[in-house]
């Protein structure tokens, strides 16, 4: 073994990743009270629906996309895939106007705000894109649509929305990646800075933090 | 075929789409229920207390006086 472990990038990186993020903050004992709420559910429905998408999206994948016209296992899958996607954004839309509301970038939280907001914009040319991979007379007529639209605001150039290869390159490969790293990066700095307090709270314990901050340590017991 | 009759028979799809359009909103009338409900969702979602909430708040502050 090398004795210039120190200076070795896995050491670095290691360390960087645990002060970051250290284990009893990744993967905590309980969270706050203020936690115990159905907004916070809405945001793991939207996992809980990501989830779906990928392992539907990845059988209709493997079977290929012309699959789900000819065969009634295959519409059943590509009706899954479809619902979950409703679900997904149904749960995130929530999900996001109550962070909007409490406004969720307080504290320093400026990035866990910015991956759930971009996930959401992303999400959509995600599913835009299937939506015009599905080769039939809708994908004909969206695609058709999107393609005048995308023209419009001086797009047209990058994206050919009647290109189907292109298209279904986007919608299996680049964007569900795009969407899987962003919604893992939200979760991480969810972690690291915690669930945003109530305002109330907060401007409580700027008032008198001596008094009320172990009070709401207290409060990150187990939940 | 029976299954398709009985969904036609709730919900019939054959014909051109409901719109509502109102000043210079155009929306179809499946959205607007969607967004409807997401509004209703969204309003319980802040009225409705959380089931344990209560309980484990309690047993907090009950924990924090002793």
């Amino acid at each position: 073994m090398s004795g210039s472990t120190d200076r070795s990038w896995t050491v670095k990186v290691r360390e960087k990743a645990v002060e970051a993020l250290p284990p009893e903050k990744l993967l905590p004992d309980g969270q706050p009270t203020y936690v115990a709420s159905w907004i916070y559910m809405f945001g793991v429905a939207s996992i809980a629906s990501l989830v779906v998408i990928i392992g539907s999206g990845s059988i209709l994948a493997l079977k290929g996309p012309a699959w789900w016209h000819y065969t009634g296992v295959g519409h059943f899958f590509n009706s899954i895939h479809m619902w979950a996607v409703e679900l997904f954004f149904f749960a995130m839309v929530v999900h996001l106007w109550g962070k909007y509301w409490m406004s969720a970038w307080r504290g320093g939280r400026a990035r866990v705000w910015m991956t759930g907001a971009i996930t959401f914009l992303v999400a959509v040319p995600t599913a835009l894109t299937g939506y015009v991979s599905q080769q039939n007379f809708d994908a004909q007529w969206i695609s058709t649509q999107a393609k005048d639209g995308l023209n419009s605001v001086g797009v047209g150039a990058f994206f050919n929305v009647t290109n189907f290869g292109q298209m279904y390159s986007y919608h299996v490969l680049l964007l569900p990646i795009a969407v899987v790293v962003l919604v893992s990066a939200h979760v991480l700095l969810v972690r690291r800075h915690g669930v945003v307090p109530p305002i109330e709270l907060e401007a409580r314990l700027q008032a008198a933090p001596a008094v009320e901050a172990p009070a709401a340590a207290a409060a990150g017991g187990a939940g | 075929m029976i299954k398709s009759a009985v969904i036609g028979a709730v919900f019939n799809l054959n014909h051109p789409a409901h719109v509502v359009h109102w000043h210079f909103i155009k929306l179809p009338l499946a959205n607007v229920i969607v967004i409807g409900l997401m509004l209703v969702a969204f309003a319980v979602a802040i009225a409705l207390p959380f089931p344990g909430a209560a309980r484990r708040a309690a047993a907090r502050r009950q924990a924090g006086e002793s």
